[in-house]
């Protein structure tokens, strides 16, 4: 019975030791203390304290009124939950992966929905390729890509196989042919539909899995 | 060989000092056996290589010690240019740089631990100092300062873990500038913040 109480408590005292040692001399006390309180709930619920933390550590250093901070730290949290949510729907085993969960909220934070994270985590890849693709998909997003045209993009790209590598070079792909003149969705459906060629011819031996839904079609 | 000592004035007649007619009718004899003895001598001239050079051909040299001299040491060369071994040496050269220019050589951005290495560059004409803060260095502007390259570019190179990654420019201490160059999103405090995902 005491073992039982023990322990979470010897856990929660060293979580909220680690997350005052990361905010000492970077934030104000009243900071800290939300910070806490936030970060111990989060990773009771198997958040990831991290982006919170940070949340926390840049609005100090910006010198945004401790108020404003708080609220920003409370979003963090909020598009945490949600992500959590969208990455539940879209692939249990990625909900309980707080890299995963990260890498949702971001995409989140940079303009895709719930619905977008969890279509992308259903996408049948290996469970390091999704966190890749979620962080490309926000990338693309807060490059200008319509939330429609890169969840298309990132997905087929996910499911033609194709390695981590090419993913990270959307961006910089679709840039490229921004700088040409044509616009950020264009450009993305461009990319898509040569993916989306390559998933037909099937993915390189070794790589990808078949997907267990179809993919979304393509936006007009 | 035996040794003969000879009587003082034959010796003097020996080093040309008196003939032997000058010599007692006793010492005569004597005299003359050793002006045959002094006439059998062979007197060709006795040719000896310079002693430093025989002497330094006597010590043997280290290995290490002769491979140095050999590279320090001036030496005349002399170049002798074949016109039909001109091209496929130039050939070779080409090929030589075009491999050690090809992408993933060693010169490029490697990624063996999941590290990578980026280059920040901010036009800022006017600016002081820049910085760059993130969330890989805590936010913290003076962590990792731009240095001025000419025409007003700051310019910093850091390696990063790969990753998702959000930062901005500090401007004199002060101002917080997104990177024009990078996407950005919402900081939550009403300022945008850049998007390096690697």
């Amino acid at each position: 019975m005491f073992a039982s109480l023990a322990l979470p408590l010897a856990l929660l005292i060293t979580q909220q030791q680690a997350i005052a040692d990361r905010l000492a001399g970077r934030v104000p006390p009243d900071v800290a203390a939300l910070a806490m309180e936030l970060g111990t709930d989060a990773a009771r619920r198997g958040l990831p304290i991290d982006p919170i933390i940070q949340k926390a550590i840049e609005g100090s250093a910006k010198r945004i009124p401790a108020e404003r901070v708080g609220a920003a730290m409370r979003l963090v949290v909020t598009q945490l939950d949600a992500a959590a949510r969208g990455l539940r729907d879209g692939n249990a085993v990625l909900s309980a992966d707080t890299v995963a969960i990260a890498a949702g909220a971001f995409a989140l934070t940079a303009g895709l929905s719930g619905r977008d994270i969890a279509t992308l985590a259903r996408s049948g890849s290996a469970p390091a390729d999704v966190i890749v693709g979620l962080r490309v998909a926000g990338t693309l997003v807060a490059l200008g890509v319509p939330a429609v045209e890169t969840v298309t993009l990132v997905t087929g790209t996910l499911q033609a196989g194709r390695p981590a590598g090419e993913l990270l070079a959307l961006p910089g792909r679709v840039q490229a042919e921004v700088a040409k003149g044509v616009t950020p969705a264009q450009a993305a459906s461009g990319l898509a539909r040569a993916a989306a060629a390559q998933s037909r011819r099937g993915p390189p031996p070794g790589r990808g899995q078949p997907p267990p839904h179809p993919a979304p079609p393509p936006h007009p | 060989m035996s040794e003969r000592d000879f009587h003082p004035l034959v010796k003097q007649v020996l080093d040309g000092d008196i003939t032997i007619a000058d010599l007692p009718a006793e010492l005569r004899a004597e005299g003359e056996e050793a002006l045959r003895l002094l006439a059998a001598l062979d007197r060709r001239p006795v040719e000896l290589p310079d002693l430093t050079a025989r002497v330094m051909a006597t010590i043997a040299e280290r290995p290490g010690r002769r491979l140095w001299r050999r590279v320090l040491e001036p030496r005349e060369i002399r170049i002798r240019v074949r016109p039909w071994l001109l091209a496929p040496a130039l050939a070779a050269a080409a090929a030589l740089v075009l491999w050690l220019g090809r992408p993933g050589s060693p010169a490029a951005p490697s990624n063996p631990s999941g590290l990578v290495t980026v280059r920040f560059v901010l036009s800022a004409p006017d600016a002081h100092d820049v910085g760059v803060a993130g969330t890989f260095n805590q936010w913290d502007a003076s962590a990792t300062p731009l240095v001025r390259t000419g025409a007003g570019v700051w310019t910093a190179t850091i390696t990063l873990p790969a990753g998702e990654h959000q930062y901005a420019f500090v401007v004199d201490g002060e101002r917080w500038v997104p990177d024009p160059a990078a996407p950005a999103v919402d900081d939550g405090f009403g300022r945008r913040n850049s998007v390096l995902t690697l």
